[in-house]
């Protein structure tokens, strides 16, 4: 009974993990890549430096470029200069499902600044949890896929036969290379699990109104805003008069709240900058706990007069953003930030070293020839471990690259990153073979090692702020450019092809079972 | 003073980590040769656990109910995974490693309290 159990969960584990594995796996990447969105979104607009901007000032000159663009709008944003990302950054939009347009100003002059245009960090950041599809699609694809996840480390737990005897085990000389690829496996799920079941649970709650909005729509009954009023996620905000109105300075109301708030405001919503009901919300950083809830004034867009606030959050609502806050780790210093980007990448692999288990343990015995599912899963796999990296080491490569006054360029650098995935992936289909692996890792590795070298040629050198300026940056380029190069070295190990010679130390009959 | 704080947090629980590796006999025979002698496996166990728990309560005296334990729960994955990493690499390293990270983590301990007091 016992072994029938764990033979359900093994079988359960094992498909479950292949049917979502893909997607997981970019979605880790990705992730993992968030949580420097900031400093990747800084190197890719390496033309803004930090300067001393009045915040009060550069909510005016926001405004003033904002009532040029669309005065009638039903919603502008301005998000003051911060020294991570020093312009005014700016949207307007007519109505809720868009578009929302937006630029990028300087804080001197209120002008768009002259950076190149980048969807920089937030490119990967909405890839993470929206894979480039249209939102709602792909929230939903992405949340499904995390819900198998779960299924797949509960599945997995249970299945682990010795979870503790094995729990430092990682045989590198391992004779049969689904013994390796079953530690590794291990190694990254097990070390990794607390992280694993958090990120996997919380990313789940925190689109929770979308995955089931039906508890929301039964007791609001379309008035859904007045669930977010109520949970204290937003202030009360007025409804439009119709009847034009002047908007108010907004130098005197960031004054305003930055007496009231204690600090500088994140940004500035202004609801209905054209209507007499006009409305300017002044949006906090989130507190320096663990909760991802941002606390907002909003003032009468007429008169400055404050409005209200958005109250304190109740148990459930409290619980939702100290989960939410958990995901997105704000709260990480540099040395948390590094080891969450640790876990993140020992997710990424254990979804990687799955993929391939699954392939290596149904590989045929002897000359059989492999069957059209094993060849999918062998091509899918080369074409996603190998693929997405090399896509967003081209998506860097191509913030260099391309002329910085190309019309279109944001949309060029995506098309670098999917084009470079894509013939990754028609590489693994055409060719397929131990061999492929061996050059499309070294390709990936070749990819990461020049964007250093691309960057400091490109203007890099003479940068302002030095050409060491995003040296933190360049280092994990290195780091990874050599972690996928001794990933390919490993794979032609395994294929019977050194790239160079063995390994230090060993026979060659021992580098080949390494 | 996060950062200071997270290097007690990671070289105990390196040091924990090893002591439960070196309890069991095929990670005893890679780093020290031959199966745990009877006596040690108790001793190696005790301290380990010992050593994760040290690890949380230096989290959560510094860092408080909210963040420490979350930090600490980071610390554990990267202190397992330097383990892992100096057993398949360098296994003869590891008790020195282990030696080496104690007085390390112990060190830390008055430039946090110094901190602190400013």
């Amino acid at each position: 009974m016992r072994q029938g159990f764990r033979h359900a969960m093994a079988w359960l584990h094992a498909w479950s993990g292949l049917v979502v594995g893909w997607v997981l796996f970019a979605v880790f990447v990705t992730g993992t890549a968030s949580f420097y969105r900031a400093g990747i979104t800084q190197w890719m607009r390496p033309e803004l430096v930090a300067i001393e901007a009045d915040p009060g000032r550069a909510a005016d000159l926001g405004a003033a470029y904002l009532r040029r663009q669309m005065p009638d709008a039903m919603g502008w944003f301005i998000a003051l200069p911060t020294p991570e990302k020093p312009a005014i950054s700016v949207m307007w939009w007519k109505s809720m499902e868009g578009p929302f347009h937006e630029a990028l100003l300087d804080p001197a002059t209120g002008e768009p600044t002259r950076a190149r245009e980048t969807r920089g960090g937030d490119f990967l950041y909405r890839f993470h949890y929206e894979l480039s599809m249209p939102p709602t699609l792909g929230r939903w694809i992405v949340g499904a896929c995390t819900l198998v996840m779960l299924v797949a480390l509960i599945s997995g737990i249970v299945t682990h036969r010795r979870i503790f005897a094995d729990f430092f085990t990682f045989r590198r000389g391992a004779k049969s290379a689904q013994r390796g690829w079953l530690d590794a496996h291990n190694v990254a799920g097990v070390l990794g699990l607390p992280f694993h079941l958090m990120i996997a649970y919380t990313g789940l709650t925190l689109l929770a109104t979308l995955y089931m909005p039906w508890g929301v729509r039964t007791a609001y009954k379309g008035d859904e805003i007045r669930y977010f009023v109520e949970a204290g996620l937003m202030p009360e905000l007025r409804w439009t008069a119709g009847r034009p109105g002047t908007l108010a300075p907004l130098g005197p109301i960031v004054a305003a709240a930055m007496a009231r708030g204690g600090e500088v405001p994140e940004g500035l919503s202004v609801w209905n900058p054209g209507d007499v009901n006009a409305a300017v919300v002044a949006i906090f950083e989130e507190p320096h706990g663990l909760s991802h809830h941002h606390a907002q004034i909003a003032f009468d867009g007429q008169t400055g007069a404050v409005l209200g606030t958005n109250g304190a959050v109740g148990p459930a609502t409290g619980t939702g953003t100290v989960m939410a806050g958990l995901h997105m780790g704000h709260f990480a210093g540099p040395v948390l930030r590094l080891l969450l980007v640790l876990c993140g990448l020992m997710g990424a692999a254990t979804v990687a070293t799955g993929l391939v288990l699954w392939a290596v343990a149904r590989a045929p015995k002897g000359a059989a020839p492999a069957g059209f599912g094993l060849l999918l899963v062998r091509a899918l796999n080369l074409g996603t471990i190998a693929g997405l990296p090399a896509g967003i080491a081209a998506y860097f490569l191509a913030n260099r690259l391309l002329p910085v006054g190309l019309s279109e360029r944001a949309s060029f650098e995506v098309g670098a990153f999917f084009g470079v995935w894509v013939l990754v992936a028609l590489y693994a289909v055409l060719r397929p073979g131990p061999r492929a692996w061996t050059q499309a890792l070294g390709l990936v590795g070749a990819l990461y090692l020049a964007v250093p070298p691309v960057a400091a040629l490109t203007g890099g050198l003479s940068q302002p702020g030095g050409a060491l300026r995003f040296l933190g940056f360049d280092l994990w380029m290195l780091a990874l450019g050599l972690g996928f190069v001794f990933a390919a070295r490993k794979a032609a190990a395994r294929a019977g092809a050194p790239l160079r010679r063995p390994v230090r130390g060993m026979t060659g009959e021992e580098a080949l079972r390494a | 003073m996060t950062p200071l704080v997270v290097v007690l947090n990671v070289t105990l629980c390196f040091a924990g980590f090893a002591a439960l590796a070196l309890s069991l006999d095929r990670h005893h025979r890679e780093a020290l040769a031959g199966r745990v002698p009877a006596g040690r496996v108790l001793p190696l166990r005790a301290a380990g656990w010992a050593l994760l728990a040290l690890s949380l309560a230096g989290a959560v005296a510094w860092e408080g109910l909210n963040f420490g334990p979350v930090q600490w729960i980071g610390a554990l994955t990267g202190g397992a995974l330097l383990v892992v990493l100096v057993l398949s690499y360098r296994p003869a390293w590891l008790r020195p490693a282990a030696l080496l990270a104690l007085p390390l983590g112990l060190a830390v301990v008055p430039a946090i309290l110094l901190a602190f007091a400013h």
